[in-house]
């Protein structure tokens, strides 16, 4: 009991992580965000390699355009930035879990102590 | 010890204040037990802390401070429960189920093996037998009141704990209902009775425990409350007279023996001297100033 | 194990013969019969809206659900004094809590699975396939049902009914933003900000129906790590409610 708190402290904030835990937007990998790497484009209609940034035209309005199959396209950050399609998250969702299962442990086990106790 | 059903020592449970609502101390200092195969009954005025004990005998409230063990056993734990039929005030059920199917899924709850047949025998030793089928929603107080004492019942517990059992029946159904805590009790079962029904108390109770304002005012045998310290009663008649005839004299004790040789001078025969027994009710107004404590 | 799934029992044929259940369980079917109506106004000619907003419509069913089914378990237990002689006698405080969640629960699986066929039977009326990871995606909103039930068990033993609806939605919206969005309602603090959220639960986990409206295939791996993460959850939440229960007095 003594050390109680201590423990279920500690697990919080293994819990929380900070830096480490999973916000996609924050943590991602560079090859996972879609927006900013190099691809091949079309802007033609005529096949040409280039290494290029788009501007907010190019997502929107007439010059809208599709890419490849298998390539993202302009504005699914949204899509992609979700935890079934974020691979390098599944860890800590792995981590979440034992941390929650040794923290409702924790509780019940201490709960019952304290009944018992109390009585 | 082991075979003390309950012993409460030194017992205190406050409640705190909350929210500009002032506390209150609802048990002070109470000690008592309560010894196996006797019916003890438990008396106070209203607000004394008798359901309040009950319920902290019964795990459901924690004491501020003091013990209470079960059997030597903590409250609330799964032997002490297995153990105890508990009938409490102004009890309710859910009310969507029948008699049969609430007391079914009771027993399962205390993983009982009854058969229905048992149920029905159950639901007819407190006069449901008619309602078997009709949902609890629909039931009076006093019948509620019998349910409760079948559900007490369904398991022959060895303590029976019944806070005010009695207060929503008729005196037929009262008479019935004691019937049944002293078959129990013959059984050999450990009664601890609540009421503010001091006749009941006074027919059935072995012992009683008096509260007033949480404080434990008075304790005893049955017999020991009600026998007056300082008066006797002598009977006696006149030598001649026919043997059915005979005189009461009411005197106290210190002058008991003064009076015995004063009867015999004036050719009295003495037949009986006995201590004076006061009612229940006047222990209890008098242990409670009134009913003022 | 006999007295919990005794009760839990108990406790559904409870659910069943009161009301609630059958109201929410027509409105949700009214909304899925309005979503199967999407493609008839012309807005798309494929199945990706009646799926999108189907999947939608189970999250929030399993949401008004664990509310409905829940928020007033306990509070009508204890203020219809049904409570006291069972907790007295046969049941222990955490054999009444798991017996009322799984009563609850069960509940909630067979209206959830309902809604999960009936939004199959609207894709199938509209000749539409049926995707093959529609039905684990029901399951993931399922777990997501039973996390939030588990939730207002925990709400219902310290706030009243009227209080503990709003604080399940409230963790629901909030338990979906990303730790950015947070942040930016107090963005003064941000540090415990950051440290709340990340301790609050990620339920985007369970959504999954963006892919399946797009066609995109999820791994199998998935569904189990967000299964077991939701079950977590769950125990987790069960755990705090029942040290709440067991510390308070029933007076």
């Amino acid at each position: 009991m003594k050390y109680l708190k201590l423990i279920i402290l500690l697990a919080l904030i293994s819990l929380t992580g900070c830096r480490i835990d999973y916000d996609i937007e924050e943590v991602a990998p560079p090859e996972h965000l879609g927006e900013t790497h190099e691809h091949e484009h079309d802007h033609t209609g005529a096949e040409t390699e280039e290494h290029h940034e788009h501007d907010i035209t190019a997502i929107s309005g007439s010059d809208r355009h599709v890419h490849e199959a298998g390539a993202r396209n302009h504005g699914t950050e949204w899509f992609f930035n979700q935890p079934w399609a974020a691979r390098f998250i599944w860890s800590k969702m792995i981590r979440d879990t034992v941390i929650l299962i040794f923290l409702a442990a924790v509780i019940l086990l201490a709960s019952r102590y304290r009944l018992r106790k109390k009585r | 010890m082991t075979d003390v059903p309950i012993k409460v020592d030194n017992l205190e449970k406050s409640f705190r204040k909350t929210l500009g609502l002032s506390g209150f101390k609802a048990v002070d200092s109470l000690s008592f037990q309560v010894n196996k195969g006797e019916i003890l009954g438990f008396l106070g005025p209203n607000g004394a802390g008798k359901t309040t004990t009950i319920k902290c005998i019964l795990g459901l409230l924690k004491p501020t401070s003091g013990n209470i063990l079960l059997w030597n056993d903590f409250p609330g734990s799964k032997t002490v429960r297995m153990k105890i039929g508990y009938v409490p005030e102004n009890p309710d059920y859910e009310d969507i189920f029948t008699p049969l199917e609430f007391m079914t899924m009771f027993s399962s709850l205390r993983e009982l093996d009854i058969s229905k047949d048992q149920i029905l025998s159950i639901l007819e030793r407190v006069g449901l037998e008619a309602w078997v089928k009709v949902r609890i929603r629909n039931f009076s107080k006093g019948m509620k009141q019998r349910m409760s004492l079948a559900l007490a019942l369904q398991s022959q517990p060895e303590l029976l704990i019944m806070d005010e059992p009695t207060g929503g029946l008729d005196p037929a159904a009262r008479k019935e209902f004691r019937d049944v805590i002293l078959e129990e009790n013959s059984r050999g079962a450990t009664i601890f009775l609540s009421s503010h029904l001091l006749s009941e108390v006074e027919t059935i109770c072995d012992r009683a425990v008096i509260l007033a304002k949480g404080k434990k005012v008075t304790e005893g045998n049955l017999d020991d409350l009600l026998r007056t310290e300082d008066l006797f009663s002598i009977s006696f008649m006149a030598p001649g007279t026919e043997s059915d005839v005979h005189e009461e004299k009411e005197v106290v004790a210190a002058e008991l023996q003064k009076t015995i040789d004063e009867l015999r001078q004036n050719g009295q025969n003495i037949l009986e001297v006995k201590p004076v027994y006061r009612s229940l009710e006047e222990v209890f107004l008098s242990a409670t100033r009134g009913g003022k404590l | 194990m006999r007295p919990v799934m005794t009760f839990a029992l108990m406790t559904l044929r409870n659910l069943l013969r009161r009301r609630t259940i059958w109201g929410i369980s027509i409105v949700i079917l009214i909304a899925l019969f309005g979503i199967g109506q999407i493609p008839g106004y012309g807005i798309s000619n494929e199945g990706r809206f009646i799926l999108d907003f189907g999947l939608f419509g189970l999250e929030i069913g399993a949401l008004l659900l664990a509310i409905g089914l829940a928020a007033n378990i306990y509070p009508r237990d204890k203020e219809q004094k049904t409570l006291m002689p069972l907790i007295a006698v046969p049941l222990s405080r955490g054999q009444y809590l798991m017996g009322r969640f799984i009563g609850a629960a069960m509940v909630q699986t067979a209206a959830m699975l309902a809604g999960c066929i009936g939004l199959m039977v609207i894709l199938l009326m509209n000749g539409l396939n049926i995707p093959g990871d529609l039905f684990p995606a029901a399951c993931l909103l399922l777990v997501e049902g039973w996390f939030l039930l588990a939730v207002v068990f925990f709400f219902s033993f310290w706030t009243s009914p009227p209080l503990n609806a709003p604080l399940t939605i409230l963790l629901f919206i909030l338990s979906q933003m990303p730790v950015s969005g947070f942040i930016s309602i107090l963005p003064r603090a941000q540090g415990f900000m950051r440290i709340l959220r990340l301790l609050l639960p990620h339920m985007d986990v369970f959504h999954i129906k963006d892919p399946i409206a797009h066609g995109v295939g999820i791994p199998a791996v998935y569904f189990l790590l967000a299964t077991l993460y939701g079950l977590a959850y769950m125990a987790f939440m069960l755990s705090m409610a029942l040290a709440v229960f067991r510390s308070r007095d029933l007076k």
